[in-house]
């Protein structure tokens, strides 16, 4: 009774907006029947990454990537090369295991791949799990949802599984936020628009069309934009290899009140001069990217300009992108003028950002926070710790270097717990959702045009729908309404 | 027939055997005449119709109290039923053995069913019906109902008394108080109150108390209401006036005619009383920019315009389509009111100007140049309860054993409220056997979707039903109600006559056959289209076509597949409903398949049944927010599945409701596995109850 556990848990997932979605038949709905893949070793740096599937078609996806093409033992390691289906071009050489369900963590049938730690063959093993029918990606957390769902945890597990849906909730909307920023947001968001749009014509048309006066050519109009949608589509698809640059490694942001010193902070970890640093504030005006490797650890640090308000337009662009940033990121690095800490900015940065975020701790959304206080050395040598009332604290000099490495240290750990929570989706399986959605809502919007029966042909509307809703949010059927009444005349 | 005291007129009761009320009050000597029914229904509309004889037909003695006995089955507003969703929701009344169907089946002046040409899932049954045929029959029906009896009288007040412990709510409603102080008592109370509760009727400037052009407001009953604690809402209609059918040029206007043959409503006719040849057309003109003038120029005069209360969007006045999209053309159909009455109702044009300027504006319109208007169009305004105030079995929260029913809901159309008036009617009757309460799942039909809506959303405009609302919409039709729901009726409420039975098992076996025929008749492709020459199959596909999949092909129906193979599929074609409905099947298969998977998962989720007697507000095993609390204390979802639906309930607060559920249940089986006398004392306790 409990495998429809996930169901509803995506249909609440899914926001305030929607009291009830339709997911279509085209299996943008995780049933209990599909089979789930994702990548479950992290995405810090190592040799060996694994990649799992749970449900029924586990066996069929270990069949046809491996050979010898039979299935190895029940639980046993066995060594098989690796070849994408579609192509037969080899992947890996691989260690494979078999979990026939119901003796395997989700309780289904599982198989794993552990497969060397590069980028491009965990991508190009996670594109030919794609390929395998009745597999799609899995969605935040779904493995632990579906070991719930066949009583492989117990009870107090499951409290435990409240945070962690709320949390992987939380991370999903950051990671989305980071991975549809820019163009393929924007994309997203326009075909999601247009393909509403269209259904709610041809719901109009179903409801009303008989005996209302309806304008001529709605359905002509929903047709034609079906079609350029599908070119649009088809176009992007076949595009989307060299369209995304993948950022992989956590997002650390570096944000404070202007001249505290985050240029400098970046240029001393990333040890080199990433930023301009002068004595003046306001220097930053953008956010700067720069990939580093922290203590093993891919990161991606960006600076940002100081948070204040009443400057120019241009220096107040960049404060809004910094706060935009701030939301997106993994871990936040808040850094503090050690010597100005009683300023209206500083005590201002701190009621705003530190103290929500709760400095120290992981806290709602699961983004993590290190309080820094520069400039260590223009405090008295020897002195007492300048604010015991703070969060907790490091104490460092950019200057000097002094506290460098209890920052170093700390920032391990906090790399550690962010990069090794499998709840972190990779980019590479975000992408591989996404292709997964919009191949699904191109599919459906074939069976649009074929369907000669109208219910049938909105059926197809609403799955290509639903598929596209999985990456932009929104989608209830209150939405269609409100479009039918806006656009028409209708009703009696 | 009963005689009592200072009491109004009874009109009829049942003709069986009737049980003498005062036996069940032997004891109480201070009322020995007070009569006592299982089930009262107050109000005699279409949701009050249904459910009295709802009540009556699952076995309960039945009061229903109207203002007046010859209002009974009146239609109020327009003379039609059915439509595109609207005619799904009478599919499944029907389905449940309800009258509206059967009764449009002998009242109809012209019946057409909608959306032929886009796909049966779709298909909307309607027809114009004759109100004064509808009246007629509707009252003989009614009048000559097993167990039900009638009584004119206005309901004031209700009688209320403590909460039964085993179930929530503050009070239990024991009765009803008349106009006159005489009392009722009941086990059960329906309200069907419609647009009575402090109704106020709009003409122009003037405004004055009405629940109907004519017929008095429900005051007493909605202070009683608001002051149990009900939140009331406040929600507006209208009607389009009158115009005599001998002042129009019907000549130069384009004509409708009906279906030949027409498409009975009842999954138990075969065809209608009347002819296609003897029906009735309707006739379709147009506003122009005159009319728009006068509206826009009178705006002043019509104070049911300017209010705030919220007026249906997909069923506005011509006010507000002139004011959202000028400079166009409205449809106005003229439809005819009954076979012998010379009125004419302009469906889409309902008005609330001044009765002179909406004369006016009727003779600017082609074909009504010289028509006389004969009553004027009218606003009602009205109090509606918030309906998330009620169960999916439509009993309120707040008072044991009251269920509401219709438009009191915020709902609008006839379907509509007698979709309602059916559930509320059979869960009445189940309340006072101590049965399980019946409820419909937005899986099983367009009824479960309305309450659905209506119960974890609310609603701010009247609520109509739409297809579009139906997310299963391809399961959910208009051919296959009585193999969702007869079989639910029958077994589990007992609503459903034995002949409707066995007539819905009949074609359930009968289609089940057909499909598993159909898929085992295999050929190449080439042979089918040499079989069907009309069908457009390509002939280069290698795999075997089943019968089935030549019955998807637009252009072929069942009597032409059997032509094609005789043996075994000629008897399929005997029964014209039976081959329309494998066509159907066929048309829908491959979807339905994938449909079916994600029902269940539904399902499942709708299996899981939250407490009733939670307090969400105090409960400390299950961390919750405050907004989230309030939320579901509102609503009271009744399972996991519908408390995911409340917009505002997070996902993690669903898990942590499911897990609270589990552990109740798992309390719930010790408690179970205990010896069997503990069981016994709670009887006990109930009689005890019963007789103090």
């Amino acid at each position: 009774m409990w495998r429809g556990l996930w169901t509803l848990v995506a249909r609440a997932a899914r926001g305030p907006r929607r009291p009830y979605t339709r997911q279509g038949s085209g299996a943008p709905a995780p049933s209990s029947g599909a089979t789930v893949f994702a990548l479950s070793s992290g995405q810090g740096r190592c040799g060996i990454a694994v990649i799992r599937t749970s449900g029924p078609a586990s066996g069929q996806a270990l069949r046809s990537l491996t050979a010898p093409r039979d299935l190895p033992p029940a639980r046993k390691a066995c060594l098989r090369l690796l070849s994408d289906p579609r192509s037969g071009e080899p992947l890996d050489r691989a260690l494979v295991l078999w979990f026939p369900g119901p003796q395997s963590f989700t309780g289904e049938d599982c198989a794993e791949f552990h497969v060397h730690g590069g980028p491009a063959v965990v991508s190009g093993v996670l594109q030919a799990l794609g390929s395998v029918p009745g597999l799609r990606p899995a969605e935040a957390g779904e493995f632990t949802r579906r070991a719930f769902a066949h009583g492989k945890l117990s009870l107090t597990e499951v409290e435990g599984l409240a945070d962690l849906i709320h949390a992987e909730t939380e991370a999903q909307r950051r990671q989305a936020l980071r991975q549809l920023d820019g163009e393929l947001n924007h994309l997203c968001r326009g075909w999601a628009e247009t393909l509403t749009k269209a259904l709610a014509h041809v719901e109009a048309y179903i409801d009303f069309g008989e005996d209302d006066n309806l304008e001529e050519g709605v359905l002509d109009q929903a047709d034609s934009e079906v079609r350029e949608l599908e070119v649009a589509l088809g176009a992007h698809l076949r595009d989307a290899r060299r369209g995304q640059r993948l950022r992989s490694g956590a997002h650390a942001v570096v944000v404070g009140p202007p001249n505290a010193g985050k240029s400098s902070l970046v240029n001393l970890l990333s040890r080199k001069p990433v930023s301009i640093v002068s004595p003046e504030p306001g220097t930053t005006r953008d956010v700067l990217e720069t990939p580093v490797d922290l203590a093993g650890f891919p990161v991606l640090l960006s600076d940002t300009a100081g948070l204040r308000e009443g400057v120019g337009p241009v220096e107040q662009e960049g404060v809004r992108r910094a706060q935009k940033r701030l939301e997106q990121a993994d871990l936040i690095l808040a850094v503090l003028d050690a010597s100005d800490l009683a300023s209206p900015s500083s005590c201002n940065f701190l009621d705003t950002v530190v103290i929500p975020a709760g400095a120290g701790s992981p806290n709602g959304s699961n983004q993590r926070l290190l309080l820094v206080l520069n400039k260590s050395d223009l405090l008295p040598a020897g002195g007492p710790d300048p604010s015991p009332d703070l969060p907790p604290h490091l104490l460092l000099s950019c200057l000097t270097g002094d506290g460098l490495d209890g920052l170093l240290e700390a920032l391990r750990k906090e790399l550690a717990a962010l990069c090794g929570d499998p709840s972190t989706d990779p980019p590479l399986l975000t992408r591989a959702r996404h292709q997964h959605h919009l191949q699904g809502c191109l599919d459906a919007l074939g069976h649009y045009k074929q369907a000669k029966d109208l219910a049938l042909a909105a059926e197809a509307l609403r799955v290509a729908r639903g598929h596209l809703t999985r990456i932009t949010g929104g989608g209830g059927a209150e939405e269609i309404l409100d479009i039918i009444f806006r656009d028409f005349c209708v009703g009696k | 027939m009963f005689s009592f005291r200072g009491c109004g007129r009874w009109v009829a009761a049942s003709l069986t055997k009737q049980h003498h009320p005062s036996s069940r009050f032997s004891g109480d000597s201070a009322a020995p005449w007070t009569p006592h029914f299982d089930v009262v229904v107050i109000g005699g509309g279409h949701a009050g119709t249904e459910a009295a004889a709802a009540a009556a037909r699952c076995g309960s003695r039945t009061l229903l109290l109207t203002h007046r006995v010859d209002t009974i089955g009146q239609m109020s507003c327009n003379p039609s039923f059915g439509g595109i969703g609207k005619g799904h929701l009478m599919r499944e009344v029907d389905a449940l053995d309800g009258l509206c169907s059967r009764i449009c089946d002998q009242s109809g002046v012209h019946y057409k069913v909608l959306n032929r040409r886009k796909g049966p899932a779709v298909w909307g049954l309607r027809a114009q019906i004759d109100r004064k045929l509808y009246k007629q029959n509707m009252q003989k029906e009614i009048l000559n109902t097993p167990l039900l009896t009638v009584r004119e009288g206005a309901v004031e007040d209700l009688i209320l008394t403590e909460p039964e412990p085993e179930h929530t709510g503050k009070y239990r409603v024991s009765g009803v108080v008349l106009g006159d102080g005489s009392t009722v008592y009941a086990e059960s109370v329906v309200l069907t109150t419609g647009t009575f509760l402090r109704g106020m009727i709009v003409i122009g400037l003037e405004m004055h108390p009405a629940g109907r052009l004519g017929d008095q407001p429900s005051i007493g009953l909605a202070q009683t209401l608001e002051k149990l604690g009900f939140v009331v809402g406040r929600l507006k209609t209208g009607t389009p006036p009158r115009i005599a059918k001998e002042s129009i040029n019907f000549s130069i206007l384009n004509k409708q005619t009906p279906d030949n043959p027409s498409i009975p409503f009842s999954f138990i006719n075969e065809t209608v009383w009347i002819k296609p040849e003897d029906q009735l057309p309707c006739y379709l003109t147009h506003t122009n920019p005159q009319v728009d003038e006068i509206v826009l120029e009178n705006l002043h005069l019509n104070c049911h315009v300017k209010e705030s209360t919220r007026g249906p969007r997909y069923c506005p006045s011509i006010e507000s389509k002139v004011l959202r999209f000028p400079n166009r053309l409205h449809q106005v159909w003229l439809e005819p009111e009954g076979m012998d009455s010379d009125l004419i109702y302009p469906q889409g044009l309902s008005v609330t100007l001044p009765a002179d300027l909406q004369e006016k504006m009727i003779t600017c319109i082609r074909g009504l140049e010289k028509a006389k208007m004969i009553q004027p169009g009218y606003g009602v305004q009205y109090d509606y309860l918030d309906p998330r105030q009620i169960t999916p079995s439509l009993e309120t929260h707040l008072v044991q054993r009251l269920f509401f029913a219709g438009q009191i809901n915020g709902t609008t159309g006839y379907e509509e409220a007698a979709a309602q008036g059916v559930i509320a009617g059979i869960n009445a009757s189940l309340r006072v056997r101590h049965k399980p309460p019946f409820v419909i799942s937005r899986t099983e039909g367009y009824i479960g979707v309305l309450i659905d809506d209506l119960t974890t959303l609310g609603t701010s405009e009247p609520y109509r039903m739409f297809t579009s609302r139906a997310e299963f919409r391809l399961s959910l039709r208009p051919d296959n109600a009585d193999s969702r729901l007869t079989f639910r009726g029958y077994k589990e409420a007992g609503c459903v006559s034995q002949q409707r039975y066995e007539r819905a098992t009949w074609m359930k076996s009968s289609l089940e056959e057909g499909i598993s025929v159909l898929k085992s008749i295999e050929f190449p492709s080439s042979k089918w289209k040499n079989l069907i020459p009309e069908a457009s199959i390509s002939i280069g596909r290698s795999l075997p076509l089943r019968a089935l999949d030549v019955l998807k092909y637009e252009e072929v129906d069942t009597e032409l597949l059997a032509k094609a193979v005789p043996e075994p599929l000629k008897k399929y074609t005997k029964c014209r409903e039976l081959a329309e409905r494998l066509k159907i099947e066929a048309t829908y298969e491959s979807v339905l398949f994938h449909q079916q998977q994600e029902i269940k998962e539904v399902q499942r989720d709708e299996a899981l049944q939250l407490p009733k007697d939670l307090d969400y507000l105090t409960l400390r095993d299950v961390s919750l927010s405050c907004e989230v609390r309030e939320k579901l204390h509102f609503s009271r979802p009744q399972t996991i599945g519908a408390a995911s639906r409340i917009p505002g309930v997070t996902p993690a607060a669903i898990i942590n409701l499911l897990r609270f559920v589990k552990s109740t249940q798992q309390r719930q089986a010790a408690l179970d596995s205990l010896p069997k006398t503990d069981q016994h004392l709670c009887n006990t306790d109930k009689l005890e109850d019963r007789q103090l």
